[in-house]
């Protein structure tokens, strides 16, 4: 762990020197919480040139390695693509583990729509809505996808709470031979 | 549950997201009508109007053509979940959506969802996505909303 104390560590301690009960009448702020897991990872902030704009802050909150398996498509009204998730890893510095393995997939229409969970090191599964944007730029040579993804996580209460109350976008790059995707997520602070 | 063996890869790449201010919409609300749910507390609020400015699109809120639809939750955070439409400057019909978080700090950002027309003047709303910070006055009627596009 890099925090000198964090409150998980807090609470382990005060519990298991028999007065945790005395604790559960206290109410948590959301920014006590916030500098309890807070990282250590710079913040890149991002403004307008005119000054009333609020800048927004991103930091990397951890990375994906997705591998895919499956691809089916269904021609309903408007087709649906399945393209199944085997597995993966994660990665970084406020979350590592893997993916839950055969957890689900992307229900596509015209843009992916992911449904999936994660394991995190510590047991937790965190599910995860994934929806995103991929656009092509034919210009300036070479032409390049640009491939965003916006997810919604549900985390279960301890630790990873945070995710339930932060929004995320994240940067994905396709890679080929095995096919996978490699998801680096940013906090949007 | 079938296991998953992950292969070796040499794809451990930290990708950059840079953010390129857009536009910002001033937008006015009724009052917010609440109830108790089993999901938390519901609230609606219609979005009455709006002005949009921004170097690449101009607009206005479509008047009543929607609002906050957010549940405020047991830790007293806002899941926000808003839809309503735009009219640009040229006539075209704009869709937004915009989902995330209002947290008690202070905190109000979001992703936005922006669906236009693709033989029209703004395609480029399509398939980009949008990071939102939002203002919102004391009596919760007056907001402005920054977009960001994510590039």
């Amino acid at each position: 762990m890099n925090e000198p104390i964090s409150r998980r560590a807090l609470l382990t301690a005060v519990a298991s020197a028999g007065v945790g009960a005395s604790l559960a009448g206290v109410t948590r702020s959301v920014e006590a919480e916030e500098t309890a897991h807070s990282s250590r990872e710079p913040v890149s902030y991002f403004g307008a040139p005119d000054a009333q704009v609020p800048k927004v802050g991103l930091r990397w909150a951890f990375s994906a390695t997705v591998f895919f398996a499956d691809r089916i498509m269904i021609n309903s009204p408007t087709p649906r693509g399945y393209t199944s998730v085997g597995g993966g890893e994660i990665w970084g510095p406020r979350l590592q583990g893997r993916v839950l393995p055969h957890s689900g997939a992307d229900y596509f229409k015209t843009t992916f729509n992911t449904y999936y969970c994660f394991q995190a090191s510590d047991g937790a599964i965190i599910f995860i809505h994934n929806r995103g944007t991929m656009r092509r730029f034919e210009t300036p040579e070479p032409a390049h996808v640009r491939f965003r993804a916006t997810p919604v996580f549900t985390a279960p209460s301890g630790p990873h709470e945070w995710m339930n109350r932060t929004v995320f976008v994240a940067h994905c790059q396709r890679q080929s031979n095995p096919d996978h995707t490699v998801f680096t997520y940013y906090e949007v602070l | 549950m079938r296991d998953f063996v992950v292969p070796k890869t040499d794809t451990k790449v930290k990708g950059e997201v840079t953010l390129d201010y857009a536009f910002q919409l001033q937008a006015h609300y009724d009052p917010p009508v609440a109830h108790a749910s089993p999901k938390g507390t519901f609230r609606y609020q219609d979005i009455t109007s709006g002005e949009l400015r921004g170097e690449h699109f101009n607009a206005t809120v479509y008047p009543d053509s929607g609002g906050q639809y957010d549940t405020v939750r047991g830790d007293r955070i806002r899941d926000v979940d808003a839809h309503f439409i735009l009219k640009a400057d040229n006539g075209e019909w704009v869709y937004m959506e915009h989902v995330g978080y209002r947290r008690t700090d202070g905190y109000y950002r979001a992703i936005a969802y922006v669906e236009a027309d693709t033989k029209g003047a703004y395609d480029w709303l399509n398939n980009t996505t949008f990071v939102v910070t939002a203002k919102e006055s004391p009596d919760e009627r007056q907001v402005t909303f920054y977009y960001y596009t994510a590039n």
